[in-house]
């Protein structure tokens, strides 16, 4: 599985949804229940999954999934 | 502007917010600007909202929905929510609206304790509903707004509106027929079904002039979801009785676009959260600095006490000051406010609209004297005064006491009669403007396997008045991870709502109880902000 997909599952699991398909155009308004609070939710269960810790300032600036993604592909390559 | 006058006995609170808009002259008068989450804009006239909400009152009457049925609004900020409110209005059934971001238990608590027949929702909501179906006997029908496919209990909702008329004659209502429906959570029990009549147009068209201070040359702008008593009240009958013209917005928070908003579309009254406020506040000054509010005459606020530091800073950079307003999902319209040609008194929530009696009564039932504090009670009855707590008369009978509304709040009240908000007089959090109950998300909680006990407080925020934390006694051989702390957050989130799930949640090895086993919120109150927890002599060590 790659790291968008693996992205999706987490998107699923956290907003009890098996059919939400993300895009990287997907954005907050295009998901039922993704407000301020539940993105806490999901970003500490992406952070989980993946091992990496994104850095405050840039939670609250993503608009995309697309610019989330990107910062935490940043993170993985930096893991490694 | 004249006032709202009852025309031939129809008391119908659609009838004045669509056909008597079209029949004093507002027909092609915009009702709303519609602005949905990508930026695509749509006019709506008073004519479309008559005929929109015409086609929802004539496809449930069809399907057999009668006067006095329950119908629930489950949708987001879209067009389709105010003509499906209207209309349910005008078969005179009884209009409920949920906010979308409930969860399958909340939406199972309200929907399985008033009976609802009807839900109407959007496809990306139903799974929520269908996973609490099973358990909803008397849910007979849910109508989707973008589904053309029928099964059995699911219907589609594009073609039958189609294929309804737009012509609906309103049969003359009675002023005291049952109309909205809102459900409250109090400290103890499931949430309650604060039910209203249709008479209450009086006083919320009545206080939109007063205190919001509308005419029909405004672009007024309510950022209330219609899930909540603001987002009906203020967002939907209030200003639509009057014939004025709305500013509706489908997106979230976002501080760059409601200055667009506001700029743009030329809104002239703004109605919002203290908690909006107080992200704006966190902004740049520079962000300001790029628009112009010179339109925006007055700015209102609602659901939660407005610090002073807001009106310092809305003064300097907004150049306009706050008027806050104080109401209940009970009170079904603002009691106590400020508003222009009032001095606004620092820290106060103003003073009472006409009409209204507030009184600051001790525990012993005596008025208090001025900056005493005590229970802010109103004095009984005003025409959108709740008229029961559905299922639930005797909790509704408990809120009256010699002609006094008990509101539970605490409060004080000056010499010159301006009221200072204090603090509840229950355990009742309310965060972001919403109430909730500790008890249905310590519930919740312990239907998590790994949770032996649960007790939920309201601690201080500095964004949301007041935050959800929760204190957790976790089973024998189980240990506190950071998924098990993941898991709870993602289960209160769904089950519940977002709102409620706690911010902040301590493991503790004993919840503080009393000797008759209630849970002692005050000591793990004072625990959470490191102070002394006073009394504890009723401790059960």
């Amino acid at each position: 599985m790659d790291t968008f997909d693996e992205l999706n599952k987490i998107f699923c699991k956290v907003f009890y949804d098996d059919d939400i398909k993300i895009s990287p155009e997907t954005t907050a308004n295009d998901i039922d229940g993704w407000d301020s609070l539940s993105h806490l939710n999901l970003v500490v269960a992406v952070e989980k999954n993946f091992g990496i810790k994104f850095k405050d300032e840039e939670i609250d600036k993503w608009k995309t999934v697309g610019e989330m993604y990107n910062s935490l592909l940043l993170l993985i390559q930096q893991k490694k | 502007m004249s006032e709202f006058k009852i025309i031939n006995n129809q008391h119908n609170i659609a009838y004045y917010c669509t056909r008597h808009q079209c029949l004093t002259g507002n027909a092609a008068k915009t009702a709303f600007i519609w602005i949905d989450h990508t930026g695509k804009r749509e006019v709506f006239t008073f004519e479309q909202l008559e005929k929109e909400s015409n086609r929802y009152a004539n496809v449930l009457s069809g399907m057999g929905i009668e006067k006095g049925d329950i119908v629930f609004t489950f949708l987001p900020k879209l067009p389709e929510q105010f003509f499906a409110f209207l209309g349910i209005l005008k078969i005179q059934a009884v209009a409920g609206t949920l906010f979308s971001n409930f969860g399958e238990e909340a939406l199972y608590d309200r929907l399985s304790d008033c009976g609802a027949r009807v839900v109407i929702t959007k496809k990306s909501l139903l799974k929520k509903i269908l996973r609490a179906l099973p358990r909803l006997e008397k849910l007979e029908f849910i109508f989707v707004i973008d589904e053309e496919e029928n099964n059995e209990k699911v219907i589609g909702l594009p073609k039958l509106l189609a294929g309804a008329s737009e012509t609906f004659t309103i049969t003359q209502t009675n002023p005291e027929t049952p109309s909205v429906l809102h459900y409250t959570s109090g400290s103890t029990g499931k949430p309650k079904g604060v039910q209203h009549i249709h008479k209450s147009i009086h006083t919320q068209s009545q206080t939109t002039q007063e205190v919001l201070c509308l005419n029909e040359n405004d672009l007024y702008w309510c950022t209330a979801d219609q899930g909540w008593v603001t987002g009906t009240s203020y967002g939907i009958i209030g200003p639509w009785s009057l014939g004025i013209s709305q500013l509706h917005y489908g997106g979230a928070y976002h501080a760059e676009t409601w200055m667009k908003l506001i700029e743009e579309e030329k809104v002239t009254k703004w109605y919002t959260a203290p908690t909006a406020l107080r992200m704006l506040m966190r902004e740049n000054k520079t962000l300001f600095e790029k628009f112009s509010l010179k339109h925006l005459e007055h700015i209102f606020s609602v659901g939660e006490p407005l610090n002073p530091e807001i009106n310092i800073w809305a003064k300097k950079v907004l150049g306009k000051e706050i008027y806050d307003t104080w109401f209940q999902t009970e009170t079904g319209s603002i009691m106590i406010s400020n508003r222009p040609g009032i001095e606004i008194k620092s820290g106060s929530m103003g003073k009472p609209v006409d009409d209204i009696h507030a009184e600051i009564i001790s525990d012993t039932g005596e008025i208090c004297s001025s900056s005493e504090t005590g229970h802010l009670c109103l004095k009984t009855s005003w025409d959108s005064m709740f008229v029961d707590y559905l299922n639930n008369s005797k909790v509704y009978r408990e809120k009256f006491k010699n002609g006094y509304y008990y509101s539970g709040d605490l409060a004080f009240k000056d010499e010159e009669g301006y009221l200072y908000f204090i603090g509840r007089n229950d355990d009742v959090i309310n965060t972001a403007g919403h109430l909730i109950s500790p008890f249905e998300i310590e519930s919740v909680l312990l239907e998590i396997p790994e949770i032996a006990e649960s007790a939920v407080i309201g601690a201080p925020d500095d964004i949301l008045y007041e935050k959800v934390v929760a204190y957790i006694r976790l089973k024998d051989f189980h240990s506190w991870t950071d998924d098990l702390e993941l898991r709870i957050r993602i289960f209160l989130s769904n089950r519940l709502s977002t709102i409620a799930t706690p911010k902040d949640i301590k493991i503790i090895e004993e919840i503080p109880k009393n000797k008759s086993g209630k849970i002692m919120r005050r000591v793990l109150k004072a625990m959470y902000k490191g102070e002394d927890p006073g009394d504890i002599s009723t401790l059960e060590i």
